[in-house]
């Protein structure tokens, strides 16, 4: 089937990814399920980063759907489209997991397990379109976001099917019961090399980096939804109000400072993410709006050689490779149920 | 990005205070190591900013040739500070080089002559509320100095313990050999006579060694070398003492028995004397906050220069040592 490339299906997780979830403890658990809308809380700059998303795809014509999968039960999806409402945040479409289901059947393992649901729910809501758009996927490093995200890219590439993603799930434990469906739905699916063009990871348990350095360069930890932006108009998915708007947010309502929001650019700079070039052209209306501090004089020669530089690093990055799962495992063993149970991400040696 | 550990340590160390607290680290160092290091921590980006520099001062340098030089993370980091672009500079590098650099890139606060090195230790507390840090100085920033600096000295250290361990009077102690006014040779004897005549000061006289843990004073003023030598032997004793201990747990099975029982009394003691529970070391007498830490400062010990830093940024307290030198030359 040839690609539609102009579409683009953009997913999203909500806990922790759109909404600063806080599920720690039974008792934070429970109130997170008694919460009205008005009571839930954003993580900030991501309602500016969705509507930018969709104010993009007006102005280019390209067309653009923002679908939610949440983990969380249906039975709090009343509260959650509330508060997507009050935040005025466009969406086509969001599924819940039918906790109640596994309850019934008596499967309390699979309360916790997110991968194979995600999966499924990731799969068929591509199936469900006639085209087959690109993708952006965006999730956190609470649970294993960075995994099913990238595992459902592969599939999509067609990198990714029969014994190998079988390997694959039954290894992170996935539900045995689940896996011919998740096999079929793989094979459906037809192969489209890069179809997932990012994968955006907001780091809300402040993972390290270079952690998630082995899911290559395709994923993109970000720190807070300026970063992210910053990322998307590097990538041509959103323009530069759109950047405009995020970090007038994070200002506004989440008192970050300009010299906040300029450390953050940088470090996503310094991590190869965007090249400084792209990067400093993209905030140079944010600079003189006094969003970000104005730029220091530094050796005109110096920045050329810096710039230079690294944008032979973010070439360097941007070449993809066929994940190596068995590695990523093996350094990250939380990711596994069994691992999940001995190995928290904190004791995770570094490289 | 200089000391013994650099940079993995003050790397680990500005990330842990990005973390916890809401003070901004600037980072001056080689940019691609630093990067590598704190991809690999947890950290809060938005409090950390980095400057580029691929030069640091070695351990092992003549400190006046490296002083001299323009290029290092020394001297980029305190024309940050002279700049406004940081409050306050930490460093884990040679201390002379530190001292020499200080003084060509920062102004001495006027009526200063001599910057002194300051130290924390733990000594006995008299009294519930009383801090249970002591401040010697200097420790090292020169070796040897006259009356007139330790007088200096004095009033710097009174100035910075009125700040941050809040005594409205901190009492002063000259170290010497003997308690007697006429102990010493011929400067510490006039030391005694002129810090006794200091207005302002409340000095309690001189204070023998032993006192220096005893709580006699709040602030002993002493020459560098002499300081320098206390301090190292102090940190020392303390790494002995759990040395013993431990070595004579492996004798008997009762004493282990007994140091068991005690372990927790010897972690307390241990934390007590560990010298990176106090951060570092703030080199007085500049017109700009330095805190100097120590050589071997690991991740701890650098955050908590880090927050002793910004406590003296806090409390004012070059302001204030720039106030009190300005009355005695009035």
């Amino acid at each position: 089937m040839a690609r539609r490339a102009e579409s683009l299906l953009c997913r999203w997780d909500l806990d922790k990814t759109y909404l600063r979830s806080e599920f720690e403890t039974l008792r934070q658990l429970l109130r997170t399920a008694w919460e009205r809308g008005e009571d839930k809380i954003e993580v900030p700059g991501v309602p500016e980063v969705l509507k930018a998303l969709k104010a993009s795809s007006e102005r280019t014509g390209r067309p653009l759907a923002i679908h939610f999968i949440s983990a969380s039960p249906p039975q709090i999806g009343k509260a959650i489209r509330d508060k997507l409402a009050l935040d005025g945040v466009p969406y086509d479409g969001i599924v819940f997991k039918d906790q109640l289901r596994h309850i019934r059947r008596g499967k309390f393992r699979n309360l916790r397990e997110h991968v194979g649901f995600k999966l499924r729910e990731l799969m068929r809501g591509r199936l469900a379109i006639d085209s087959s758009p690109d993708e952006l996927l965006f999730g956190d490093d609470w649970e294993s976001d960075p995994l099913t995200y990238s595992a459902y890219a592969d599939v999509v590439a067609g990198q990714m099917r029969g014994r190998a993603l079988e390997t694959l799930l039954v290894r992170i434990g996935v539900d045995r019961s689940a896996v011919p469906e998740l096999l079929a739905l793989a094979e459906r699916i037809p192969p489209a090399p890069q179809a997932v063009r990012r994968i955006f990871i907001n780091l809300a348990r402040r993972t390290p980096p270079a952690h998630l350095q082995a899911f290559g360069p395709r994923l993109v930890p970000t720190f807070n939804y300026f970063q992210t932006a910053v990322v998307l108009a590097a990538d041509g998915v959103l323009d530069r109000t759109g950047v405009r708007d995020v970090a007038r947010a994070l200002a506004d309502r989440a008192t970050y400072t300009p010299t906040q929001l300029d450390n953050s650019l940088a470090d996503l700079i310094r991590r190869g993410c965007v090249s400084e070039w792209t990067a400093q052209s993209l905030v140079r209306p944010l600079r003189r709006e006094g969003l970000l501090p104005a730029r220091s004089r530094r050796p005109r020669w110096r920045r050329r050689l810096q710039r230079w530089i690294r944008r032979r690093r973010v070439d360097a990055t941007a070449e993809r490779r066929t994940l190596d799962y068995e590695a990523i495992l093996a350094r990250l063993p939380h990711l596994t149920r069994t691992g999940a149970e001995r190995v928290d991400v904190e004791e995770v040696p570094a490289t | 990005m200089g000391g013994e550990r650099a940079p993995d340590e003050i790397v680990k160390g500005a990330a842990q205070i990005s973390l916890t607290t809401d003070i901004d680290c600037l980072l001056v160092g080689d940019e691609d190591r630093v990067q590598a290091v704190l991809e690999q921590q947890e950290y809060n980006p938005e409090r950390i900013s980095l400057v580029d520099c691929r030069n640091a001062v070695g351990m092992d340098e003549d400190p006046a040739a490296a002083a001299g030089r323009r290029d290092t993370s020394l001297t980029v980091a305190l024309q940050a500070v002279k700049a406004g672009g940081a409050d306050a500079l930490v460093s884990a590098g040679n201390t002379a080089a530190c001292v020499l650099a200080s003084t060509r890139v920062w102004r001495l606060v006027p009526g200063v002559r001599r910057a002194a090195l300051a130290a924390v230790y733990p000594r006995h507390r008299e009294y519930p509320e009383q801090d249970p840090l002591a401040l010697v100085l200097d420790v090292g920033a020169s070796l040897r100095c006259d009356a007139l600096d330790l007088v200096e000295f004095a009033v710097m250290g009174s100035a910075y313990a009125r700040r941050i361990s809040k005594v409205e009077s901190p009492r002063v102690g000259l170290l010497n050999v003997d308690r007697d006014p006429r102990a010493g040779d011929d400067m510490l004897i006039e030391a005694h006579r002129l810090l006794a005549a200091e207005p302002g000061l409340n000095f309690v006289g001189n204070v023998e060694g032993h006192d220096l843990v005893r709580g006699g004073a709040d602030v002993i003023v002493c020459e560098g070398l002499v300081g320098n030598v206390a301090r190292k032997l102090f940190e020392g004793v303390s790494g002995v003492m759990l040395d013993v201990a431990r070595a004579a747990g492996e004798h008997r099975l009762m004493w282990r028995l007994g140091l068991r029982l005690l372990s927790e009394g010897i972690e307390r003691l241990q934390a007590l004397t560990d010298y990176s529970n106090y951060g570092g070391a703030p080199i007085l007498g500049f017109d700009r906050v330095f805190i100097k830490c120590h050589g071997r400062s690991n991740a701890h010990a650098v955050a908590n220069a880090i927050k002793v830093a910004a406590k003296a940024v806090r409390d004012d307290v070059t302001g204030e040592i720039t106030a009190v030198m300005a009355k005695r030359r009035r």
